[in-house]
Order: C-alpha cells, then structure tokens, then sequence
C-alpha cells in the first residue's frame, strides 16, 4: 500500500521536473491475469511510443 | 621547509562557505601558520593571473566552494584542478548545488526573461541583457556566458573530497584542515560527515511515525522535543547525511537536506519520496490526493539543495 | 588602446573585474565595472512556498 501513496507523490515531484504523467504507470495486475498485463504493456508501450525518447539536454552537458 | 600552499575559492556562492572558515575565530591564524594562503579572493589580493603562473599541483589543497553555472565558473573551476594536488568540493553548492542548482527548473533564456525583463524592481527600458561581448568607444568587454545548467564541482573536473553544508559547520572544517596537516585525510571520495543519517544523529523522541496531515512549518507550534516528521512537518532528516550538529532542528525547523543524501541514497529526493509516502496513513483514494496536495512543492522540497546532484539533474530542457 | 584587467576585484562578498582603458598618455580613458555572475534568485524563487523564502534568499549572501 506505500506504493499506492508513493507513485501519486512521485508523480507531482516529476511533473515539477516536466516528465509527462503518462510515462509512470501504476496498476495492480495478479499472477493469473496474463491477458490484462499483457494489454497493459501494449498499451503503455504504444503511449511512450507516442510520446517520443525521453531528453534531457542537461546534466552534465552545457546546454 | 616551504609551508603547504592553500587556496579557496568560489563560484555560484553567496560567501558563506567563505564566512565560515573565518568563523573558525582564533584558529584562523593556526590555519594561516599551518599554509601559505595562495589565492582567496574574499581575504586576499590574488588574481587569476597570478594562479595562472603557479606551476601544475603547486598549490597542496584547494577548497572549492559554489557550484559550476558560467564559462568563468568552469575555466577556474579546471584551472583550479590543475594547480592542486587536493580539491575539495565545499559547501552544499559545490557537492551538489546547493540553492543556486534551483535554478535547474528554469533555463537561461527563462531567468533573463524574469530578471531583465518582467521584474517589477527593475529599471530596464532598454530592455539591456548581458552580452558575452560588448563593443563599447575604447575597445571591448568580455563577460562569461552563463550556462542553462547549474553543475556540482563534480560534474566538472575530478574532486578528492567533501565538505558538504549550507555552510559547513566550523568543526567540520576544522578536522577538514587538522586530517590534512597531519597527512591522515582518508581515502579520495570521501564525505568530511557523519556517515549516518540526520534521523540517526537526532536526539528528538521518537514514536511511531504515522501521520494523517502534512503541516507548513508555520501552521503549527511544533514540540520542540518530539520529531518533527511525526507531528506531519516535512523534515528531510531521513534521506540526509549527518554531521552538522542539528542546527535547524534546535531552531525548531525542519532539516531541508543541506548535507546531502546519506551513504547508499543515490538521490535524495527520491528517497523523500518514499519516506513520505511511507509514514502517511491513509490507503484509500481520498487520502492519496489530500497527501498529495498537502505535499507543496515536492521537487523543491526533497531537492531544496541538491538539484544538480538528483538523477535528473534539472528540469526538463527543450531544444530551442 | 591599453588595457588593464583586475580580476578578480578581491575582499568584498561578490564577483567583479574592473577594465581600465589607457589612452596614448597612459591617463585613464575609461574604466568599466563587470559583474560577471548571475543566479537567478528571482527566478526560482517563484513557485516555492513561501515559509521557505527565509531560508532561500539568505542564501543571496552569506556574509
């Protein structure tokens, strides 16, 4: 159950840091649910397809 | 024989770092019989070009306080490294940003935009910026260009040890400079801390850490002998070094992390996160998003000094 | 025309560097003050709670 308070916190600190909400996922998926994870990473795979590789033209680097 | 040359200096700083070694009182003249002091633009008339001519690894330890954020910044910060035997990044800004690294949720243009620009203290109609050069009657002026990222000494040339603190105390320094007289400083990379946690090193009483409301330090009068994470104050205690003598804690006011994260946490804010998260009560919908919105301001919170050194670094920057 | 560079300026809080112009007397033509640094306080300041200013803008300076 911490995770179900720490990905909403961690959420907020990383739209601060202008990550998209949709790159962080939480779902509760069992073991016998095989087609439901299964749909569940098609879909998140085709949404960060969508959004683009993640860039950050800083760290370390002088942008 | 010749005494041990010493230099200090700083960049993205405010002077406290400096400050504080004078804050040593008396035994600043211990330090000043123990080493020739080279270069230390706030006590001492030294210019860049009189480092310029020091042979390479002449001078023996270099104190480095302020964090990497112009082309000026970078080019003493390697010459600087050139020059020492010893670096020591010191101080918070230059081990991991300090504040000047909040200025890795902005950019450059972004910063010139609110300071040049949109201030309402400022007086610029010509709408003037800095250049990196001006042509002016008598000939031409230079000026550092400053970066879009701030960087921790670190991310710029090879550091032996740190001095972390917003400013680190005086006992820090102290042993900084007694190890390095008596030829005993410990194994390069190490951390002049404590290698606990600021929650280890607290002596505030200690329940059970559950709490059901996160309070702005001013909302309450917190109990100066209980922890302050327990009665819902956020305190960056348990994802941060110890080692400074709690002096926000016996001022009654939360720890925001200024020593950085403590051994085996590779980013503090991450780990707040996780602190946070874990102590609050409170499992169903409801719940999650009060905690969420009584957490104001997370990154700036969890990240208060150490921006540069999170895993992100900074803010997201867009290609221009 | 002759220039002569002090930089940095040195014990004040702050960074500087002063050019000084010499004309063909060796008299001062003209003399410039740089300040060579920037922050941005006014910047990041924005969107922080404002509990934590004190503990942010004494930060500006620490002497």
């Amino acid at each position: 159950m911490k995770t179900a308070r720490r990905i909403p916190l961690l959420k907020k600190m990383l739209a601060q840091l202008g990550i998209e909400d949709e790159r962080v996922r939480l779902d509760w998926v069992s073991a016998s649910e095989g087609d439901r994870f299964a749909r569940i990473v098609n879909e998140m795979t085709e949404q960060i397809r969508q959004l683009g590789p993640f860039s950050n033209n800083g760290g370390g680097e002088n942008g | 024989m010749a005494k041990p040359k010493l230099a200090l200096y700083w960049a993205a700083s405010c002077g406290g770092c400096d400050v504080a070694v004078l804050d040593t009182n008396e035994k600043i003249l211990d330090i000043a019989n123990l080493a020739d002091i080279v270069f230390w633009p706030i006590a001492v008339d030294f210019k860049y070009h009189h480092v310029r001519a020091m042979e390479d690894k002449s001078i023996d330890l270099c104190l480095f306080n302020g964090a990497i954020r112009s082309t000026e910044q970078e080019e003493i910060a390697r010459l600087l490294r050139d020059k020492s035997k010893v670096m020591v990044a010191f101080g918070a800004c230059a081990c991991f940003g300090g504040i000047p690294a909040l200025a890795n949720f902005a950019n450059r243009e972004e910063i010139f935009q609110t300071v040049y620009h949109e201030l309402p203290s400022n007086s610029n109609d010509s709408g003037t910026t800095p250049l990196t050069k001006t042509e002016v009657a008598e000939g031409e002026l230079e000026l550092p260009e400053l970066f879009d990222t701030v960087l921790t000494l670190e991310q710029v040339v090879p550091v032996e040890y740190f001095v972390p603190g917003c400013p680190p105390p005086v006992d820090l320094i102290l042993k900084l400079v007694d190890l390095f007289a008596s030829g005993q400083l410990p194994a390069v990379g190490s951390v002049i801390a404590s290698d606990k946690t600021l929650c280890d090193e607290c002596e505030r009483i200690k329940e059970e850490k559950k709490i059901t409301k996160l309070y702005r330090p001013h909302e309450i009068i917190p109990d100066p002998n209980k922890c302050l994470l327990e009665q819902g104050i956020i305190c960056c205690g348990p994802a941060t070094r110890g080692g400074c003598g709690l002096r926000c804690i016996e001022a009654n006011m939360p720890c925001r992390g200024c020593f950085g994260p403590p051994p085996g946490v590779t980013d503090q804010g991450a780990k707040l996160v996780s602190a946070i998260a874990s102590i609050y009560q409170g499992d169903n919908e409801d719940d999650i998003k009060r905690m969420v919105e009584e957490m104001v301001d997370p990154a700036g919170t969890f990240y208060r000094f150490g921006l540069a050194d999170s895993m992100m670094k900074r803010k997201r920057l867009h290609k221009r | 025309m002759e220039k002569i560079s002090i930089d940095p300026i040195t014990r004040l809080e702050g960074h500087g560097k002063i050019e000084i112009f010499l004309n063909g007397d060796g008299d001062v033509e003209n003399a410039y003050l740089q300040i060579p640094e920037l922050r941005g306080f006014e910047r990041f300041c924005e969107g922080r709670p404002v509990e934590e200013l004190p503990r942010i803008v004494t930060r500006l300076c620490g002497v």
